[in-house]
């Protein structure tokens, strides 16, 4: 069932892009990977992921916002708009510390947040349902 | 426009109509919008209204007193200027309004020029209140910026091992995952090392603010230096095919400094020379002595830096993305260093860089110029 749902991980650090992708092909998941915001918006387009991990900080310190932001509101990624977004960074920081504006926080929130490292049966269970969606039936 | 209307904006409490009257037409005159009130309570519902950037309140007057009105209004926003009229200008009465807040008072009778002068100063101190508090709240931002920026770079390292490590444990004996194995253990290796040097540059960058690794000022020749650290590259340079030319050979470069501090000065640049060069590149130092000035350049062949990453090279914690995930990735943090050391000895570091053809690192320290610097010491000692 799980072998046909893919999995876009953007994240410019390799090795965690690497450990996901261990931990997701084991789950039976395909993962796609982009090293930067610019290749993940590429990537999503080019191949229709219906899940993206997305890194926060990647070359400038808001990149992952961005691309979530690019993804949620312009016209040319419409179509993705529905591809649920799991958004992870090291630091501690909730959307709704970065954005203390009520109605900023709704624009941009990712539909989760997680904090690396990974805590993994806690992320294999966020992916399930959120690929629940999206997933080919 | 209207921002500065409302930062101008003075309001006067006072029971006398003759000084409400003309408070207003002196003001007014000057060019602010003016408003007027007969009393403590009207006057504090027209300042929690009008926001003004300024208030002068009769201190004397039926109803809430001056002194409370002084409170309440601070209570309503801490940055307005407020300068207290009275007729009985005793010190005592002066002193308690500027204890309470006041920023200074005006004896009854006063001259118009007296009124515009005590304002216009009153709102220029505002003016600087204000502005200084903005940087503070600028300074507050970056500083909440680096640290988090600071935390992401010492964590990152740290997620990777952790996760690698996790997945060695949870993945178990497969085929695939014993495959890989070795690769991830390797991984782990190498951001382990790459954790570490950056806490070790981390502090070294640290030591220099503190000024305590600086701290030392002896005869330095710089020849000796850049001869040994070349030294101890030759193997690491033989390895990605880069050789080592020193054209200071022969002579010497005398500076005045810290010999620990320049070779980490001279380390940084020189190794980054190496890490960023091409195979079969090379690496030249030379140097010179002009106008009191020792003048080294560290040149490279390598793959140079792209222009729009040039004024934040010596920034804590960029790295230039080169797209190369072969080579190790350098800790952000060797360049501040450098940058931070030259100017910790009164000198300055440039660079000049062509993309694929190479950069050139040039360091600027005063040199040591021997006899002047012997006759300030016996100077000194009589």
């Amino acid at each position: 069932m799980a072998s046909q749902i893919k999995i876009l991980v953007i994240d410019d650090d390799v090795d965690f892009r690497e450990s996901v992708k261990a931990i997701l092909e084991a789950e039976g998941y395909i993962v796609l990977e982009a090293a930067s915001g610019r290749e993940g918006l590429e990537q999503l387009v080019e191949h229709r992921p219906h899940l993206i991990i997305l890194d926060v900080m990647m070359e400038t310190l808001e990149e992952g916002y961005g691309v979530n932001q690019a993804i949620k509101f312009q016209d040319a990624y419409a179509d993705y708009r529905q591809v649920p977004i799991v958004m992870v960074s090291s630091i501690m920081e909730t959307p709704f510390e970065r954005y203390p504006r009520a109605e900023e926080v709704e624009m941009i929130r990712p539909d989760v947040y997680v904090t690396k490292p990974l805590d993994v049966p806690r992320f294999l269970e966020i992916v399930k349902k959120a690929v629940e969606k999206t997933k080919p039936s | 426009m209207g921002e500065i209307e409302e930062q101008d904006c003075i309001v006067v409490i006072d029971d006398d109509y003759a000084m409400r009257l003309s408070c207003r037409q002196t003001l007014s005159k000057s060019g602010y919008p003016v408003e007027v009130f007969e009393d403590g309570a009207q006057g504090l519902e027209g300042v929690a209204r009008l926001k003004p950037a300024l208030v002068l309140v009769d201190l004397k007057m039926p109803g809430l007193s001056g002194m409370e009105v002084i409170a309440r209004i601070h209570e309503i926003d801490p940055n307005i200027v407020i300068v207290v009229i009275t007729g009985y200008a005793t010190i005592h009465t002066a002193v308690d309004a500027m204890k309470a807040g006041a920023y200074d008072f005006l004896p009854k009778p006063f001259k118009p020029d007296e009124l515009r002068l005590i304002v216009r100063r009153g709102l220029e101190r505002r003016r600087l209140h204000l502005e200084s508090r903005q940087a503070e709240i600028e300074r507050e931002l970056l500083k909440r910026r680096f640290v988090t920026f600071v935390s992401h770079q010492l964590k990152s390292p740290l997620a990777a091992i952790h996760q690698y490590l996790d997945i060695l444990k949870r993945l178990g004996d497969t085929e695939e995952t014993r495959a890989r194995q070795g690769e991830w253990l390797d991984r782990c290796l190498v951001r382990s090392r790459e954790l570490q040097q950056i806490i070790n540059d981390w502090l070294t960058l640290a030591s220099v603010e503190g000024e305590t690794f600086s701290r030392q000022r002896v005869e330095v020749d710089l020849n000796e230096v850049v001869s040994g650290i070349l030294k101890a590259y030759e193997k690491t340079a033989e390895e990605s095919g880069v050789s080592l030319h020193n054209e200071l050979l022969g002579n010497a470069y005398l500076v005045r400094g810290d010999r620990n501090c320049l070779s980490v000065l001279f380390d940084n640049l020189i190794i980054n020379a190496i890490k960023y060069n091409k195979p079969s590149g090379c690496v030249t130092v030379s140097g010179m002595e002009r106008e009191g000035e020792v003048v080294i350049e560290i040149k490279d062949t390598g793959i140079g830096i792209p222009d729009k990453y040039r004024e934040f090279l010596f920034d804590e914690f960029f790295r230039v993305k080169n797209g190369d995930p072969g080579k190790t990735a350098g800790t952000g943090l060797g360049l501040p260093i450098c940058k931070r050391i030259v100017s910790e000895l009164g000198g300055s570091i440039e660079v000049e860089s062509t993309e694929n053809i190479g950069s050139v690192f040039r360091v600027r320290l005063p040199a040591f110029s021997g006899d002047k610097e012997a006759r300030e010491h016996s100077g000194e000692a009589e």
